[in-house]
């Protein structure tokens, strides 16, 4: 890729990272949503240790956990609901009359917006879940959560993209996305990390993109070192690159639809 | 030497498959589900025509009558079943990313400018999007802005902005790259009577001193003729006309409209071919079939009748002859 290519679409991501600066409602609520849900769960972890309900790990891991879990998440714009519009209203098919790649130019969208939230959201993590907590996991397990966690976050708009995508075909991707959030909290450990799952549920999560996108790089907080930095990295490697050859394939469908059977 | 054509179409036909209703019925439903039947729908038609480098033209026909479709064609976005398409000498299905620099296009209902940013924003991104030289690109924003009266409003979030001055920003935007050809797809609409005039007198303006070539389609005949020298009508994906807008009025619809200020208060004009459209005091309003009788005879019978104080002649509005070529088309009697 060009100097050149690569500025085109740096572009995209300035001038959306400079548009949601302007939308920050939208992100507030998110960080206010962020810090409710830690603080219910921050309490009831405490309520079941405090009850003597056996839990797996230290409540106030558990909670730093799903910070974890919630940041990766939650800073993924859901840039599928623009996508889906576009295809919907017919403006896609103008887009594609402009010398950039539709997917790329989406993809840097996403990427400004996101560069934008996971700060925000990454400090109301940090903030509330040492509030509830009054701990903090060691800092050389956060050099590995935050950097890891924002790769995540990125292949995770990717897969929003793909997902938006399905639009040309199905119009309104809001089942599909219901699904994916769905399989998300299950086999990706949203809420409790994957090692309190029955058996049969972790196995059929190793063969997802799931628990490599939340889970494993949420769990460094948990201090089990049940999963390595390469191995986090392997494992996020080879689903961008799914997650890209995935992409594009659907991409270049849609636009054969488009450019034979009309847009 | 000829120049070579802005856009040349050679028996351009363009057809979509497409689902045929759905029968009532739950058992119908279902079998549509697994053996839904298409039929085939044919939107452009064998339509030929060519644009000169510079020429400002109408593209009219009514609503599903392959207009997009067409210009979809004509920017890559489509592949033609049949026939060859070139624009600015490139065929727009096998380079659409080289034509794609050197094409502009204008939507009306659609909009290129990020909502909660000034213009200036989607203006520098449009820079590294058709990858324009960084100082040439800020030259061209100046120059532009300064034409189409921008000032401060190159500044201002878009939605702050009304809509003439959006749309004035959007064509900005769309010429910034410095395109050969702009499709503009109802520039005007929604737009009041003073923002349209400015659209218009920019759009010819911008044309002329540049020498753009201007597809420009729209309902609103007050944009083809202000804007464009020439229309090409088509219905049903064929082309029903080709020609300079003047002649299009003049040789299709035989009719004027005359308006008579007498001294008598009334009068009473029966003339083959003349149809009174109004009489009131002093003022009687006609539309006279000039192939049946010609003005000057309908003049000598008023004269006959009552001095004559004032008279106004107009042509047909442009939105009657093309209402009367839309329908002379269902007869299949429209004149070459």
């Amino acid at each position: 890729m060009s100097a050149g290519t690569i500025a085109k679409y740096a572009a995209f991501s300035r001038i959306s990272a400079t548009q949601a600066g302007r939308e920050r409602n939208e992100l507030y609520g998110r960080m206010a949503f962020f810090a409710v849900i830690l603080g219910v769960f921050s309490s009831l972890w405490r309520a079941v240790a405090e009850a003597g309900m056996p839990v797996a790990a230290d409540p106030k891991s558990l909670v730093w956990y799903l910070a974890a879990t919630e940041w990766i998440l939650l800073s993924a714009p859901p840039i599928h609901l623009e996508i889906q519009e576009a295809i919907r209203r017919g403006d896609v098919v103008y887009r594609l009359g402009h010398p950039a790649s539709y997917v790329l130019a989406e993809f840097a969208t996403g990427f400004g917006l996101l560069a934008v939230r996971a700060p925000f959201l990454g400090l109301t993590a940090f903030l509330c879940a040492f509030a509830f907590t009054e701990w903090t996991p060691p800092l050389s397990a956060l050099l590995i959560v935050v950097p890891f966690g924002f790769v995540a976050s990125t292949v995770i708009t990717a897969l929003y993209l793909g997902i938006g995508l399905l639009a040309f075909w199905l119009q309104d991707v809001a089942p599909v996305y219901w699904v994916w959030q769905k399989l998300m909290f299950v086999l990706g450990g949203l809420m409790l990390p994957l090692e309190l799952y029955p058996a049969f549920i972790q196995r059929a999560a190793a063969f997802t993109p799931f628990p490599s996108l939340l889970a494993a790089p949420a769990s460094v907080v948990l201090g089990t070192n049940a999963v390595t930095p390469g191995a986090l990295a392997r494992n996020l490697v080879i689903w961008s690159g799914v997650t890209a050859i995935a992409v594009s394939w659907m991409f270049r469908r849609a636009v054969s639809t488009v450019t034979i059977n009309g847009g | 030497m000829p120049r070579a054509a802005a856009v040349e179409l050679d028996q351009l036909s363009k057809s979509f498959r497409v689902r045929r209703a759905r029968s009532t019925g739950v058992a119908a439903r279902l079998r549509d589900l697994f053996s839904g039947e298409t039929q085939t729908v044919c939107a452009v038609d064998k339509l030929s025509f060519s644009i000169a480098p510079g020429e400002r033209v109408a593209f009219i026909g009514p609503n599903g009558a392959g207009k997009s479709t067409t210009l979809k064609m004509l920017a890559g976005i489509l592949q033609p079943d049949a026939g060859d398409v070139r624009v600015l000498g490139l065929v727009p299905s096998r380079q659409r990313r080289q034509l794609a620099f050197q094409i502009g296009t204008v939507f009306g209902q659609r909009s290129q400018l990020w909502y909660q940013l000034p213009p200036r924003d989607t203006f520098e991104l449009l820079g590294r999007v058709y990858e324009v030289d960084a100082p040439e690109h800020r030259r061209r924003i100046d120059a532009l802005s300064s034409v189409f009266d921008l000032g401060t409003l190159v500044n201002t979030p878009v939605r702050h902005l009304s809509l003439g001055e959006r749309m004035r920003c959007e064509i900005v935007a769309s010429l910034l790259h410095s395109p050969r050809m702009l499709f503009l797809d109802e520039p005007t609409i929604g737009l009041d009577v003073s923002a349209k005039a400015t659209i218009r007198e920019l759009l010819w303006t911008q044309s002329e001193q540049e020498r753009v070539t201007l597809l420009l389609t729209s309902h609103d005949t007050g944009d083809m003729e202000r804007v464009c020298t020439r229309a090409i009508v088509i219905n049903h994906g064929r082309l029903l006309w080709d020609g300079p807008i003047a002649a299009l009025r003049r040789s299709y619809l035989k009719a004027k409209r005359v308006t008579l200020w007498s001294e008598a208060e009334h009068l009473e004009l029966t003339l083959p071919g003349v149809r009174v459209l109004s009489s009131g005091a002093y003022r009687t309003e006609l539309e006279i079939a000039l192939e049946i009788t010609p003005l000057g005879q309908v003049v000598d019978a008023a004269l006959r009748q009552t001095a004559i104080r004032d008279m106004a002649i107009e042509d047909a509005p442009l939105d009657e002859v093309i209402r009367a070529l839309y329908a002379t088309a269902a007869t299949g009697s429209v004149p070459s």
